[in-house]
């Protein structure tokens, strides 16, 4: 009996007939007689069918991945990716592609052969997406946070996280307990939808993530007889106390004890822009201390600016320059202070991309570095390279800051077919190229930091 | 004054203590600190904390390299502040917390005997050591192995103050073959060598160790050969310190390492009998060579002050260190130093 010619499902066991072979090949025979070839070739196909379909469809439906073959390809190494999404990663295999570039347009189908790949290696970097229509009963606080975050207009681990919790101070004073519940138990899903819809926009920090698993905690602790009122306020006490303690007041430890670390005389390197840094750097300049910074800088975030402006404007004698640059310059520095987005139980830090450069020359020259880190930003996780978890930076106009001897339109990528454009935003410095970490518990060496917990666990 | 007598008291009880050969400068600041409380007129706890910083500092500043006898009022401040006060009086507390303070020295006493036990395991028959300076640990690991295995022991001269002279004394007098090489001769002698042995100023937070000048140095040749570097080091030298660099120590100042403006050699101290007119250009050793006619010079007092105490070896370069909290190694003091302090 030929089975239905159209689905892809499994067909009866063993062999089907020759006539239904003949007349309509390969994808009639059992999935586990197609060869891996010939199944990503089925898989190409109907991705490029369906890509096809969405493309004449609705435009706004950009963001619903196809899901494409419904019984799970297990043999398929590739991950079930994501042509229709119009993220500028570059194809593995030199495929036409006729994607748009800009964010939220809708994609192009596929031509060409069926074996265009892309997104292959990059795939599991999510691109910020323009947030589509919210789930659920988003509160307009945290939807202007999500714009916020996708936009870039907050960025810095310590100012995500501080926005988010004070957002939810308001969602959460905001908040009614409907009928026959209790607020430990349902302030809690409320609160999930919301904190998808953040993630959504930006992936999430991992500051943020260790803010809300300890506001989590607090919500489950909440004494049930406590009114409403009464809740709400320890919650968002707890919230404040969480901001001070674990962020500012830490801030003003690393500050000083960093500050210790500069001499009269030296010459400091940072590099892009660290919240921490900036407090320790202008921390030191008030307590008197003469040195110079030299600020380090990257495209395309180009972060270190703003950085330059607050010292410069603070009297504190500078030098910007971009990171290529820094084999020049690395023999006259003395100190390297860096910031981090956080640090893992390995001692390797993840810090936005280019801090490894920095520390790994650093090291080469013998120069100490530093690097200011809050122990809320401490990740029980192992990280072995920049490559498992990472982040892309938004596909701004790239070349606004070029001088424009060509006319704009050459520089833009849409009209390149073969190439796409890759920014991570973070990368991992491995502990050998660290010299010391100042924690608010204290200066630790790299490979110590997982005793972070420790000294933790004595204080809290 | 109470407070003024104290601290006079302070001092000469300090120096007192250190004329027991047996007691390094930590231990001694820890007793005579002890002795501080019970002198003090503190009422409050808060009070008598702040007295101990106070003579903790005067201490710092009677000496020129401070860094053990920092570790060692770090250690007692932080166990006066977290000594349950239990006692009804204030005055009892006192007299407990000085109590405790001088049982703590005296079984830190014992501390060289087990480290010199732990170390025993790691040393082979007819094992080559060498070691830097002197030092009463590894004087005592050494003896102690002596008497159970073969071991043979090169010590570098350690100048300026050339106090590897004293350890080949102690040794050669219990029996244990000696040489002195050169402080220039580390490398030379480092392929003969099987391990390498020193004592400790200190261990700081980053692994690493404040010792006399010249054990960075061998640390680094004994990288460069593959041979183990290890260190000796009791407990009450743990300092939470984190020097990043050489000159990142509490000891380093300006002068160290200057140059100075050229002086007219009149100026300088020179060794009596040499003078540029009989320097000949080549050195015999033979019997010939008169005394007053040395063609070797030494270095005068104004250039050895040019030079640093004691160095840092960085944690990268230390294989193991022997205390008697155990065998840690260089990532474990860190974790030992933030379990103890950090509380």
């Amino acid at each position: 009996m030929a089975p239905a010619p159209t689905l892809p499902v499994q067909p009866p066991n063993g062999p089907t007939l020759p006539v239904a072979e003949s007349s309509v090949p390969p994808q009639q025979r059992s999935q586990k007689q197609m060869t891996k070839a010939e199944r990503r070739e089925l898989q190409e196909r109907q991705r490029a069918a369906k890509a096809d379909a969405k493309a004449n469809g609705a435009n706004g439906q950009a963001k619903q991945p196809p899901k494409s073959v419904p019984p799970p390809l297990a043999a398929t190494s590739r991950k079930p990716g994501r042509p229709a999404e119009p993220t500028p990663k570059p194809p593995a295999t030199p495929g036409l592609k006729g994607q748009s570039h800009t964010r939220g347009a809708p994609s192009i189908a596929e031509t060409g052969p069926p074996n265009a790949r892309g997104l292959r290696i990059f795939s599991h970097f999510g691109l910020p997406k323009p947030v589509s229509v919210a789930k659920g009963d988003i509160h307009p606080i945290i939807l202007r946070l999500a714009l916020q975050f996708s936009n870039f207009k907050i960025t810095g681990a310590n100012a995500r996280c501080i926005a988010t919790l004070t957002a939810f101070k308001t969602v959460i004073q905001e908040y009614v307990t409907p009928p026959n519940n209790t607020l430990s138990r349902h302030l809690m899903t409320h609160l999930n939808p919301q904190i998808s819809h953040l993630v959504a926009a930006r992936p999430m920090s991992v500051t943020m993530g260790n803010a809300i698993r300890q506001l989590k905690l607090e919500i489950s602790r909440m004494d049930i007889d406590l009114p409403e009122q009464d809740a709400k306020d320890v919650l968002c006490q707890k919230i404040d106390n969480y901001i001070r303690d674990r962020i500012i007041i830490a801030d003003q430890v690393i500050e000083e004890t960093a500050a210790n670390k500069i001499k009269d005389g030296d010459v400091i390197l940072t590099f892009a822009r660290s919240s921490v840094v900036q407090k320790v750097l202008l921390g030191a300049m008030e307590e008197g201390r003469q040195f110079s910074v030299v600020v380090v800088d990257s495209r395309p975030m180009l972060e270190g600016k703003r950085l330059l402006s607050v010292l410069a404007s603070a009297g504190i004698q500078c030098t910007y320059i971009l990171l290529p640059a820094l084999g020049s310059v690395i023999s006259e520095v003395s100190l390297v202070l860096v910031g981090a987005h956080s640090i893992h139980a390995n001692g390797a830090v993840y810090s936005r991309a280019g801090t490894a450069l920095v520390a790994m020359m650093a090291k080469q020259h013998s120069v100490p570095v530093v690097v200011c880190c809050e122990t809320y930003k401490y990740s029980d996780t192992v990280q072995l390279d920049s490559f498992t978890k990472n982040e892309l930076a938004p596909a701004t106009d790239n070349f606004s800051s070029f001088p424009l001897g060509k006319s704009r339109d050459a520089l833009l990528t849409q009209n390149q077919i073969n190439l796409e454009i890759l920014n991570p935003l973070y990368d991992l410095t491995p502990p050998s190229s660290i010299t010391a970490v100042v924690t608010e518990v204290g200066v630790i060496p790299p490979n110590s930091i997982s005793s972070i917990p420790i000294a933790l666990g004595r204080l809290l | 004054m109470a407070t003024s007598e104290s601290k006079f008291d302070l001092r000469s009880t300090y120096r007192k203590n250190l004329e027991n050969h047996e007691i390094s400068p930590p231990l001694a600041a820890i007793l005579a600190l002890s002795e501080l409380v019970v002198n003090s007129g503190a009422g409050t706890m808060f009070e008598l904390v702040k007295e101990l910083h106070g003579g903790a500092e005067v201490l710092k500043k009677s000496t020129t390299n401070p860094i053990s006898l920092n570790a060692g009022c770090e250690l007692f401040i932080a166990f006066v502040t977290l000594f349950p006060h239990e006692s009804d009086s204030f005055a009892e507390l006192k007299s407990e917390l000085m109590k405790q303070g001088q049982k703590y020295a005296r079984e830190a006493i014992s501390y060289r005997d087990k480290i010199a036990e732990l170390m025993l395991g790691f040393i082979k028959d007819d094992s080559v050591i060498l070691t830097h300076s002197y030092s009463r640990v590894v004087m005592k690991a050494l003896l102690h192995a002596h008497k159970t295995k073969r071991i043979s022991v090169y010590v570098t001269e350690a100048r300026p103050r050339g106090l590897g002279i004293k350890t080949y004394e102690s040794l050669t007098a219990a029996g244990i073959p000696c040489t002195v090489v050169l402080d220039s001769a580390v490398a030379y002698v480092m392929d003969k060598v099987d391990f390498v042995l020193v004592g400790s100023e200190a261990v700081v937070e980053s692994g690493g160790l404040i010792n006399a000048v010249g054990s960075s140095q061998i640390a680094i040749i004994a990288k460069a050969g593959n041979k183990p570097f290890y260190a000796l080091a009791e407990s009450y030298k743990f300092h939470r310190l984190f020097p990043l660099s050489q000159y990142d120590l509490p000891t380093h100042n300006p002068s160290i390492l200057s140059f100075r403006s050229p002086q007219a050699p009149a100026a300088r101290s020179a060794p009596s009998g040499v003078s540029p007119d009989n320097q000949t250009p080549t050195i015999s050793i033979s019997s010939s060579v008169t005394p007053t006619a040395q063609s070797s010079r030494t270095m005068s007092a104004d250039q050895i002050a040019c030079n640093p105490d004691v160095d840092y070896t960085r944690p990268e370069l230390i294989s193991l260190v022997f205390s008697d909290v155990g065998t840690l190694t260089p990532e474990a003091i860190s974790q030992y130093l933030v379990a103890m302090f950090a509380g």
